[in-house]
């Protein structure tokens, strides 16, 4: 199973990671053009800062809490390669904020709005969800430090 | 190996979807007295607005059942437990045996002793069915009353808003979502619905509910009556418990459970709205009545029926997110602080203009509520603080800073994983 690992110790505050996540989760790619988007494209991965600057990103945890807490069933785990998603599904996210609430990282967002465009009747949940269409996360090939990189962990089945 | 579970909501299915993989060999049988594939309770107001249909609301799937191998007998109530045999007596006349039984039964609507509350026109607002009933009279009625701005009214209220219908909510409280919210966060929501047009009466009782034969408008206490083509009974719910109390288990308000989520009989377990639990914010037993709960103790009650002990303790009663308009907002724990000196309670609040509000309740230099009106970014985060009772005193001066973040506790615990409840107490101290 697949996961973003985090060495914040090398991060410098670039924020590259987040204009990458912008410019992948945006519809025009790219970051600048798609703050003029509606809905505007979001970062989901976040810079923030202790003693000096940490990426905060999703863990895809082994038993996400935000997959318990969706009442509509479309934050889901993938079996076989562990990302947690609500896209995609059978199921559709109704932007109830269940995940967000239960999210221990505070990672997941609320879409600025529905977005007719694209036939959605609600605002919906944001989050990372390891570029599925590329071989690498953005946010892992933009960044200049190595902070972050792609792992392979072993199937929490094989550990529950 | 034979799992019986009784209810097929948030608890059940979620019960049944981990004892399937916990025991792919076992029999599980799922018994519920509705209809069709486990639907979210949560969304019957999206079906009402016509924004969903039926198969929308299908949490795992139409075809669930198959998918898990699961036996699902619906449109079947359990009459009876006998737990020195080990079986259910059910109303089609069956009796199923179990090796391990789990009752998640859930709540039912609570209605008052209102006059007029058996008219027809007159619907509450807890199922599938009543989401139905109010949508298919919806198709006629110009006006609609609401009793009760809890969450299940003001979901109704701002469904029936959505349909053009003239809404007008009656809320016995100084402030609507009385247990959910305190009165500075409910003024946001309130002005967001009622920008959207619903109308809201404080502090108004019913005096009861107009005829003759069918509904045709609420009586209040003193105010001029509300004219209403259709009446939502939203006061409250109550725990299924009547099957437990009756096979002689312990209960209280709810069925009483271990931190195993085991009833007072052996083999028999419960979870999700029919059981009560201690509030780990305030410390009183309350009803469980949240869908994050009943998902997370129908998993807890799998792995324990499976013989795999996880303890679930430190549950939190309070724990909502909801947006009717445009306006976001989550509560978590203690949110409503009654006397702050005796119980040595300090409050942190912030204000943006009139449309953001965020509040942080410390006891002992743990966050135990926070209510984030507006802007909820982060309060999955602040809600982990509370869950583990992390002591916050070193942050204090910068708790509702932008940038407090996980950030603080980079490379320490992993806060979501396996045991959300698990006490994390000594960590920053």
């Amino acid at each position: 199973m697949r996961k973003l690992a985090v060495n914040a110790k090398d991060c410098t505050g670039c924020k590259r990671c987040e204009q990458a996540c912008i410019a992948a989760h945006s519809r025009s790619g790219s970051a600048a053009r798609a703050a003029l988007e509606q809905p505007e494209a979001k970062t989901r991965i976040f810079i923030e800062y202790e003693a000096g600057p940490v990426p905060v990103v999703c863990r895809h945890c082994v038993e996400p809490l935000c997959v318990s807490a969706c009442m509509a069933g479309c934050m889901q785990k993938d079996p076989a390669t562990g990302v947690v998603t609500n896209q995609g599904h059978e199921q559709q996210c109704v932007g109830c904020w269940m995940c967000i609430m239960a999210c221990p990282y505070g990672v997941i967002s609320p879409s600025a709005e529905a977005d007719p465009a694209a036939g959605a009747k609600f605002a919906v949940a944001i989050k990372c969800d390891l570029c599925p269409d590329r071989d690498t996360p953005a946010c892992v090939e933009a960044c200049p430090m190595n902070v972050l990189s792609v792992v392979d962990v072993p199937d929490p089945s094989a550990i529950a | 190996m034979k799992y019986v579970i009784v209810g097929a909501s948030a608890a059940g299915a979620q019960a049944a979807e981990d004892l399937r993989k916990l025991d792919p060999e076992a029999d599980i049988q799922i018994i519920t007295e509705e209809s069709g594939p486990p639907y979210s309770r949560c969304m019957i107001s999206r079906l009402a607005d016509g924004r969903l249909r039926e198969s929308e609301l299908y949490f795992k799937t139409a075809h669930f059942a198959e998918d898990r191998r699961l036996r699902y007998v619906s449109g079947v109530r359990v009459e009876r437990i006998n737990a020195a045999s080990r079986n259910v007596v059910c109303s089609n006349g069956e009796t199923v045996a179990y090796d391990e039984l789990l009752l998640a039964t859930g709540s039912r609507p609570w209605i008052p002793d209102i006059p007029g509350r058996e008219l027809d026109g007159v619907i509450s607002f807890h199922s599938l069915k009543d989401a139905k009933a109010i949508a298919a009279r919806a198709e006629t009625a110009r006006t609609a009353a609401v009793i009760g701005a809890g969450f299940a009214g003001l979901e109704a209220a701002y469904a029936l808003a959505r349909r053009g219908i003239q809404t007008t909510v009656v809320e016995r409280c100084g402030q609507i979502l009385p247990n959910q919210l305190d009165a500075q966060g409910a003024a946001i929501i309130q002005r967001d619905l009622e920008r959207m047009g619903v109308r809201i009466v404080l502090n108004q009782s019913v005096a009861g509910i107009l005829g003759p034969g069918r509904a045709t408008g609420v009586a209040l206490a003193d105010k001029p009556h509300v004219q209403a083509d259709l009446v939502v009974v939203a006061t409250g719910t109550e725990p299924n418990k009547e099957l437990a109390q009756q096979a002689g288990f312990e209960t209280g308000r709810g069925i009483r459970v271990s931190d195993r989520l085991q009833t007072s009989a052996p083999h028999v377990y419960a979870a999700g709205d029919a059981i009560e639990i201690d509030d780990a914010t305030t410390g009183r037993r309350m009803p469980s009545a949240t869908w994050f709960n009943a998902v997370l103790q129908g998993k807890f009650a799998a792995f324990n029926m499976a013989g795999r002990a996880r303890v679930y303790s430190g549950a939190i009663g309070i724990q909502n997110a909801v947006q009717f308009h445009r306006v976001p907002a989550i509560s978590f724990g203690q949110v409503l602080v009654p006397n702050e000196s005796r119980e040595n309670v300090e409050v942190l609040s912030q204000t943006e203009g009139d449309a953001v509000y965020k509040k942080l309740v410390l006891k002992n230099g743990r966050i135990v509520g926070l209510v984030f009106v507006g802007d909820i970014q982060k309060s999955g985060f602040y809600g982990a603080l509370i869950r583990h009772q992390v002591d916050v005193s070193r942050y204090r001066h910068k708790l509702l800073d932008r940038d407090f973040s996980y950030a603080v506790f980079a490379g320490g615990p992993q806060f979501g994983q396996r045991s959300p409840y698990r006490n994390l107490a000594g960590l920053a101290s």
